[in-house]
């Protein structure tokens, strides 16, 4: 039964490589997830999701379906977004999430009009949802790049963005500049996103970077529980939904991000923290007479 | 009038938010040591000086010359300005303090965290140590804000309104651990209102009405005041 459940995922050279990619992105997505909640950043992560389509289809009416030129399309077509809304609101002074809105939008009817012209609606389905058969060799080096190149910028940056979260002014004064860091974060979301396009498609990619972040809300106070439990929670969702899509036929991206998602109601439910349940326990309690604790 | 013990000095330092004037022609000295409280009616443009003084806002006319270097330099936000709820604990707050000598690299070694154990144990919040900043009252938030700038060893302190939805007890802790500050050569400037923490703790006063300023000495019962300068 286990050896049934578990065995495509070695006997198949395509889901070796989705589970390959799969656990990559689950390294570093839900950590970046993670810092974007902390940020009251949540929709900013699905913005930009929706930003890089642009370039995702110059990439394939230029290359074909070249997952490295969709991808670097995607991934400058994301910068651009980030650049101008963070310029935008820097001379205008409008907060910047509204910014984002504004070109994410422009950006994705742009994307949208740019594949209808040339492509066929099945093109557009692949890019949007992804395909675990499209990650080939090329793909997965891709993929495995962008998790360590993130892996070892956050790992440079981490000590400068826990402070600048709390504390923003504090970091200025020692001469930091917050807007240097704000940006590079950015960068690594994007650079995420189009890395998770692949397998996940460009509107799921978002989901293995918030669903983890936000269901360890509910389990953990603390920082490193944090991303722990958000990384462990990624990878269970990549390799029960790469199972869940071969076994029931169904595709992948909608898989891995739906069991995340049912992790998340689960903890939102039944979490230590702030969840209903917790919030239901704590308030009855005071409602026991004093002697019922013995 | 420079004398080698001032650490910040204001000439005729004029400053402006966006296309209003603000502040003009303030001058001052701040001397190792000093505690001065920096008065004024809202809207009178404390804040304003403070970024001027923390090179937020570049000035119009007149200069700032500070000559702590930026890792001596810390400014304690009021608390409502921070987002607390951040999972993190005191202890890593208070250690953050190492920042200017640590930067984002550095691992914090035996000897750091040696001095992060005796700077909460200064401020009474040994106890807390591991205790999320969430989880904490206002006071206990304020002791562990005053820990970072400890652990910073800062030579320029700015405080705004540090006692604000603080408890009595943490009042008497943060003033003793000013005291002490100042007492080991820290220049200190704290933005206040209460009249009688600034007769305690101030060795001058700075009041800011309509975008100018004048000194003052506190009047203190028991020893005699020196005499009050006006400057502006």
């Amino acid at each position: 039964m286990i050896d049934w459940l578990f065995s495509p995922l070695i006997d198949f050279g395509f889901m070796r490589r989705a589970l390959v990619a799969g656990l990559a992105l689950s390294l570093v997505a839900p950590p970046l997830g993670v810092f974007l909640t902390l940020r009251g950043m949540s929709l900013v992560g699905d913005a930009m999701a929706h930003a890089v389509l642009p370039g995702v289809a110059v990439g394939f009416l230029l290359a074909g379906f070249s997952l490295p030129a969709m991808s670097f399309g995607g991934l400058i077509a994301g910068l651009l977004v980030a650049g101008l809304a963070g310029s935008v609101s820097r001379l205008t002074g409008h907060r910047e999430d509204s910014a984002i809105a504004s070109f994410y939008l422009i950006s994705l009817a742009a994307g949208v009009m740019l594949i209808s012209m040339r492509g066929s609606s099945v093109d557009l389905t692949h890019v949007l949802f992804g395909s675990i058969l499209a990650v080939d060799s090329t793909a997965l080096w891709l993929i495995v790049s962008v998790s360590s190149l993130t892996l070892i910028v956050l790992a440079a940056i981490f000590r400068i963005l826990v402070v600048e979260c709390l504390d923003p002014l504090f970091l200025r004064g020692q001469g930091i500049r917050g807007g240097a860091v704000h940006g590079l974060f950015l960068g690594l979301m994007v650079l995420n996103l189009t890395a998770g396009f692949q397998t996940l498609g460009t509107l799921m990619a978002v989901g293995l970077m918030m669903l983890p972040a936000t269901a360890a809300r509910f389990w953990s106070k603390r920082l490193e529980g944090l991303m722990g439990l958000a990384i462990a929670i990624g990878m269970i969702s990549s390799v029960g939904g790469l199972l869940l899509s071969y076994h029931a036929g169904l595709p992948s991206g909608p898989c891995i991000i739906l069991l995340a998602g049912v992790i998340y109601l689960f903890s939102a439910l039944f979490g230590r923290y702030h969840s209903v349940f917790a919030r239901w326990r704590r308030r009855v309690q005071p409602m026991l007479p004093p002697d019922a604790h013995g | 009038m420079d004398e080698p013990n001032t650490l910040l000095t204001l000439e005729s330092l004029s400053l402006a938010q966006g296309n209003r004037m603000v502040l003009e022609g303030i001058e001052g000295h701040f001397e190792a040591g000093t505690i001065t409280a920096l008065v004024g009616a809202n809207g009178a443009g404390k804040s304003t000086l403070v970024q001027g003084i923390m090179g937020e806002l570049r000035p119009i006319s007149g200069r700032v010359d500070c000559r702590v270097p930026n890792a001596r330099r810390a400014w304690l936000p009021q608390q409502l300005a921070l987002d607390l709820t951040f999972p993190m604990s005191v202890e890593e707050l208070v250690m953050s303090g190492c920042w200017p000598t640590h930067g984002s690299f550095k691992r914090y070694g035996q000897a750091e965290y040696r001095r992060g154990q005796a700077v909460m144990q200064r401020l009474g919040l040994q106890a807390f140590e591991h205790r999320p900043l969430g989880e904490l009252s206002g006071g206990q938030r304020q002791r562990a804000l005053l820990g970072r700038t400890l652990m910073q060893e800062a030579q320029l302190l700015l405080l705004d309104e540090p006692f604000a939805n603080v408890d009595a007890a943490t009042v008497e802790v943060l003033i003793e651990v000013l005291q002490d500050m100042a007492a080991k050569g820290a220049a200190i400037i704290i933005v206040l209102h209460d009249h009688d923490q600034m007769t305690r703790l101030a060795d001058r006063i700075l009041h800011l009405e309509r975008g100018h300023g004048t000194w003052s000495t506190p009047a203190r019962s028991g020893d005699s005041p020196p005499p009050a300068e006006t400057l502006a």
